[in-house]
């Protein structure tokens, strides 16, 4: 489906068989098999990451502990949301594999924020389980230049760092639970919550990734002695209950979209037929509920531990603890066409069970549920992010990636992006060839591995709209357009066919524009041809078609009605008609964050090196900032200015320092433009963004980086 | 600015069919308000211009302001009104003009350093100009009204340096004190400033919106999963409101930048015959105004305008305040009791000679002319040559008072020392030294932060919530040029501490 070029092999090494599935430990240590990249976990990350290595044209092995959980929802049966929508979307662009997959295994879409602004808009669907887990099981077995493998992982296979980049060793494959090795170029690590994962449900706990599943022990220990910095993490579940036992009579219904919006650029439409949809309801706690909680607090041991939780309310205990006396919001969601599991979102506990059973019949509807297994916690071992560079490679073991909730991220759609680009910069890295990174002005997933690398996280990290500074112009309706191209040319992780689609789209985008502002008429004409757009009098006139676009009661199906020559065309294209109309809507808001947005790209091309020892450097820079800096080990002069507590004095100094002292060794060259593409260049020939200069520091003596513990 | 009548409000008109609720956003900025927005320039270019003072902040003989980006050649042809810049880095003589008035604002030194052979690596242009305050504010003032500049931010110059490669030019020396006058002391001036009742103000104005922000965003990250309701939004409107209206007030309030500018209007009054048209010709050395022995000489007001200091003074000389039995005089009486009032300072000329020397009688006789309550005064003791013997020292108390003598000129360094005291009191903050350098980025920011609440004012809750809540992070981030950065981990504090949000 993807296939391109042939394997790019090694020297001297043993063919592995590409495309075909390996079972149980047949490798001896005699001849052990070499891929260039091998994947740890084939969860949300593991799966994208192993897709995309292999659809860049690396041999590529995913290795799990067990192959039938390959594609497993293990917490909440939606994908999709506010925010992490736009990540999808952004996935979906570099042709990753959970947009399209949603699209054959939805229940229920529905885009949250309609009336809110594109901008905002969440895509989002509630996902057939076992319908996901079968339909990414047949999308990893049968991809190209990937081999799929049950296996545990005990430690890493580790050998001399390469000269001239930072890091004390390199990764050269893994060991596996039997004993054998297998040799790698680059290893992806995404063991989610497995790294001695510990659940919690009342007083009990017992070591486990996923209820059911044996954590990862024997890793921890080898990433512990390595020397990378391990932080605790916990979340939790809900418990699920039986459809056919709840009474649904009372209760507000959500139903699903009609016509529902896919997740994936390639989709014309999603699988399901609107009326076979499934519907979501609403009931709500009470104070009954709330009393149970706070009686039993003693016999809560997820709750009371000290563990880091996040600020949000993840728990229907800390949500009666923080927010008490008020009624708190359960949503009833399916878990598949033919399932009689029900998942009641924002209740997860972890209470004893039989106290468990007790808060669910407190519960409008549920009164007569039957429980068919319970809530629980989860803690477990997170690697502080700020050790990676924002190829989401490890500084400290040269080759070795993360991606996922292992950096402290909570979400599929978090980790299904993180994966992405873990998985293209591994492939990219065995390759020789420079590595891929999304700038915070691109996308989504930037923000996301920016705010990981740069600041570190203190709870699991989940990506909100809030957190994006160019929001306007990272829609999910663009993420295509910002991101297919690169991903085609730079990382050879898109098909030929996605990025032919793209290209014709974003050709038609700029012809429409270009036409819809060609098209300019006085105020008073315009009020004759649409009389139910109240065009402004304070306008200059001429007012272009585009212009009159952003009005609300525009569209281009009235434009086209009024101007059937040249427009007429234009309408007829649904999907190029109703993003014309966005781009209007947001042309003046994306137009003025120009400036900004390339300001933030100048810092971002503005490289430190890697091995400044901050706490030693003759420049003028308090002991705080020095900590900060060597904490947090920004990559770009843009990194450095989001890190709170750092003034403007403070970077004019670093620079000065870096630039003086480094400029013997120091050539100068221009940064290839990250995006080729980006929001608003379409609107202005002019803002064609200079070559950026940036300095780019010799790595000549080379040392270790000091391991923030 | 963008004032919000400006912007043209379709009203709400039919519904868009089919099942898209969204329908664009409610509000439309006129293409030529855009550029006032971000504080950006010219689209396209390589950036905006920017411009800051770059000698010391203080008084001095010389004041040096710089200016970087593309615009810099368009600012020297509006400032000096030729049509095109000197030749490159030669200093050339210019009268420098206020654009928009085309009134001269001082005459000084212009330098034109097209790029990339300059300091930022950009075309810049360097003004040099006479260092006193009202000729630094008004040409700062007159580059911050041209489209496509801004004030510098702290650091900014040195920053362009660097991304121009320029910056191992940083390394000399001298150049040293410039990034220091960059960042160091406009942090420190800025501190300054945020200490004290301003400071306290613009705080709580940043609370507030950092507040209003965040409930605005949770309604957006959050209200269709979890329990963010809609009355969210009435009290994100309310607030921003109310900020809006305090902002615009505060801005309308900035009667010191306008004396600065318009100049202060002193008035020169006392009874007849003490000398006032004398101290009038005394201080603009020439003799402007008919003086005679005679009492009731000036029967109508006299204006001239006058430097003190580095400061601008309208100094109007007045007929001396007595019940006139002419007809003409009495209009002048009248007409020097109006100008009275509407004075920012008296100079209250009185008779060395026929007033004790105590804070008691000096009252007394000020309080006879009937000044403006409020306004500060001056006494100036005229005649003190007529005193004979040793000179009685002024009170210490009461309105400051000086004596002098207009026949003799002594005394008169005393008062116009007195004089720029009590200007440097109006115009601005003398601890601040250099109230134009921060109160004009000030002023730009707040002007930028209240004209996009007032977008946001005009969105309503119909429209686009996103573009609303894009006005609000403009505002924001404004404001937070001035009280400090508000990041997003910020703005998550306080969405999670107010609601019950996620799962």
């Amino acid at each position: 489906m993807f296939l391109r070029g042939g394997c790019r092999r090694l020297p001297l090494l043993p063919a592995p068989r590409p495309g075909h599935r390996r079972a149980g430990s047949e490798a001896g240590a005699a001849a052990a098999p070499r891929y260039e990249v091998v994947v740890i976990g084939g969860g949300h990350a593991g799966t994208e990451a192993a897709a995309a290595a292999a659809r860049g044209g690396a041999c590529t092995l995913l290795l799990t502990h067990r192959i039938g959980t390959i594609g497993e929802m293990s917490c909440n049966p939606s994908f999709g949301g506010i925010g992490k929508g736009h990540l999808m979307r952004e996935v979906d662009a570099l042709d990753g594999l959970c947009g399209r997959l949603c699209d054959r295994s939805g229940v229920h879409y529905k885009v949250l924020n309609r009336c809110k602004g594109p901008a905002v808009w969440g895509l989002r669907a509630q996902i057939d389980r076992g319908l996901y887990k079968e339909n990414m099981q047949k999308e990893i077995l049968n991809t190209p230049l990937l081999t799929v493998r049950e296996a545990s992982v005990e430690d890493l296979l580790l050998k001399e760092p390469e000269p001239g980049r930072p890091g004390k060793c390199q990764v050269a494959g893994v060991v596996l639970g039997d004993g054998s090795t297998v040799r790698a170029g680059s290893v992806i690590l995404t063991t989610g919550t497995f790294l001695r994962g510990m659940i919690y449900i009342g007083l009990e706990m017992h070591p486990a990734g996923r209820l059911g599943d044996q954590p990862a022990i024997g890793l921890a220990h080898t990433l512990e002695k390595l020397g990378f910095a391990v932080g605790r993490l916990k979340t939790g579940t809900p418990p699920r209950l039986a459809k056919d036992t709840i009474d649904f009579g009372g209760l507000e219904e959500r139903a699903a979209d009609n016509p529902p919006v896919p997740f994936s650029f390639l989709s014309e439409a999603v699988w399901i037929k609107p009326e076979d949809q499934l519907s979501c309801y609403l009931t709500r706690t009470n104070l009954k509920a709330q009393q149970i909680i706070r009686n039993n607090l003693h016999l809560n041991n997820h709750i009371r531990e000290t563990t880091r939780g996040p600020r949000y309310c993840p728990s229907l205990e800390s949500k009666v603890l923080r927010f008490p006396d008020r009624e708190h919001q359960v949503w009833l969601e399916p878990e598949g066409l033919d399932s009689n599991i029900i998942y009641p979102q924002g209740m997860s506990m972890t209470l004893p069970p039989e106290l468990q059973e007790q808060v669910v019949k407190s519960i409008p509807g549920l009164e007569k549920a039957k429980m068919l297994q319970p809530g629980y916690g989860v803690q477990y071992d997170f690697l502080d992010p700020r050790q990676l560079t924002t190829s989401l490679e490890s500084r400290l073991v040269q080759r070795l990636f993360f991606a996922g909730q292992i950096n402290g991220t909570t979400g599929y759609e978090e980790a299904a992006a993180q994966g992405v680009i873990a998985g293209i910069n591994a492939c990219l890295r065995v390759q020789g060839r420079p590595p891929f990174t999304v700038s915070r002005t691109e996308g989504y997933v930037g923000v996301l591995i920016d705010d990981l690398t740069t600041l570190g996280t203190t709870e699991p990290y989940r990506m909100f709209t809030s957190r994006v500074e160019f929001r306007m112009a990272l829609r999910p309706d663009n993420a295509d357009a910002r991101l297919t191209h690169r991903g085609f040319e730079e990382a050879g992780c898109v098909s030929q066919q996605r990025y032919e689609q793209a290209v014709k789209m974003r050709a038609a985008l700029e012809d429409g524009i270009a036409t819809l502002k060609s098209i300019q008429f006085s105020i008073s004409k315009w009020s004759q041809l649409l009389p139910g757009v109240p065009i402004s009098n304070s306008r200059r006139s001429p007012v272009s078609a585009f212009e009159v676009l952003q009005y609300q009661d525009a569209n281009m199906e009235i434009l086209a009605k009024a101007i059937p020559e040249p427009l007429g065309k234009l309408a007829q294209w649904r999907e190029l008609a109703e993003r014309l109309k966005i781009e209007a809507a947001y042309e003046w808001c994306v137009v003025n964050q120009q400036q900004e947005m390339e300001e933030v790209r100048r810092d971002e091309a503005l490289q430190l090196p890697d091995d400044l020892d901050y706490f030693a450097i003759d420049a003028s820079l308090s002991a705080e900032v020095r900590e900060k800096l060597a904490a947090n080990r920004p990559q770009t002069i843009g990194a450095v200015s989001r890190i709170p507590g750092i003034t403007p004095a403070a970077i004019v100094n670093l620079l000065r320092f870096v630039k003086t002292n480094h400029q013997k060794t120091e050539k100068l060259k221009a940064v290839p433009q990250s995006g080729k593409y980006f929001p608003g260049k379409m609107y202005s020939d002019k803002a064609t963004s200079q070559r950026q200069i940036s300095a780019e520091f010799s790595e000549e003596e080379a040392r270790f980086v000091k391991t923030p513990l | 600015m963008a004032e919000p009548g400006d912007l043209g409000l379709p009203g709400e008109g039919v519904r868009g069919e089919g099942s898209h609720l969204w329908r664009g956003p409610t509000w439309q900025v006129p293409p030529e308000a855009s550029t006032h927005l971000c504080g950006c320039g010219t689209a396209g270019g390589t950036g905006d211009t920017i411009f800051a003072l770059s000698s010391a902040p203080g008084r001095c003989g010389v004041a040096v302001i710089r200016a970087s980006g593309p615009g810099s050649a368009g600012l020297l042809r509006s400032l000096t009104g030729t049509p095109g810049p000197p030749p490159p880095r030669v200093l050339a003589l210019r009268r420098i003009r206020d654009p928009r008035s085309a009134e001269t604002l001082d005459r000084g030194l212009v330098v034109w350093f097209p790029g990339p052979n300059s300091f930022t690596g950009e075309d810049c242009a360097e003004l040099h100009v006479h260092g006193g305050p009202a000729v630094v504010s008004g040409v700062l003032q007159a580059l911050g009204r041209l489209p496509g500049l801004r004030p510098a931010e702290p650091g900014e110059f040195t920053r362009r340096a660097f991304a121009h490669g320029k910056l191992d030019l940083t390394a000399a020396e001298g150049l040293r004190d410039l990034i220091a006058a960059e960042t160091e002391a406009q942090r420190r001036q800025a501190l300054r400033q945020m200490e004290g009742d301003l400071g306290r103000l613009y705080q709580r104005w940043s609370h507030a919106l950092t507040q209003a922000l965040a409930h605005l965003e949770a309604y957006i990250d959050f209200s269709e999963d979890d329990n963010v309701e809609e009355e969210v939004l009435a009290r994100v409107a309310v607030t921003v409101r109310a900020l809006l209206q305090e902002i615009r007030g505060h801005l309308r309030d900035g009667r010191r930048g306008e004396l600065l500018r318009g100049g202060v209007r002193a008035v020169i009054a006392g009874p007849p015959n003490v000398g006032k048209s004398s101290l009038l010709n005394l201080l603009c050395r020439r003799p402007a105004a008919i003086v005679s022995p005679s009492a009731g000489t000036t029967r109508d007001v006299l204006e001239v305008a006058l430097d003190i200091g580095g400061y601008p003074l309208l100094l109007s000389d007045t007929a001396g305040l007595r019940r006139a039995a002419d007809p003409v005089e009495r209009e002048g009486v009248r007409r020097a009791r109006e100008r009275l009032c509407q004075a920012d300072l008296v100079l209250a000329v009185l008779d060395a000679t026929s007033v004790s020397p105590t804070p008691a009688a000096l009252g007394a006789a000020l309080a006879a002319l009937e000044p403006p309550p409020g306004t500060p005064c001056v006494l100036v003791l005229n005649k003190a040559d007529l005193l004979g013997g040793p000179r009685g020292a002024t009170p210490a108390q009461g309105p400051p008072a000086t004596l002098l003598s207009c026949k003799t000129g002594e005394g008169l360094e005393a008062l116009l020392e007195l004089l720029a005291q009590q200007l440097a009191q109006l115009c601005g903050d003398p601890l601040s030294g250099w109230p134009s350098l921060t109160q004009s980025r000030h002023s730009r920011h707040l002007g930028a932060c209240a004209a996009a609440l007032g977008r946001f004012g005009d969105l309503g809750d119909s429209g686009d919530l996103a573009l609303a809540a894009e006005q609000l992070r403009l505002a924001r981030r404004e404001l937070g040029r001035i009280t400090g950065h508000v990041g997003a981990e910020d703005v998550l504090d306080i969405i999670f501490r107010d609601f019950c949000v996620g799962k």
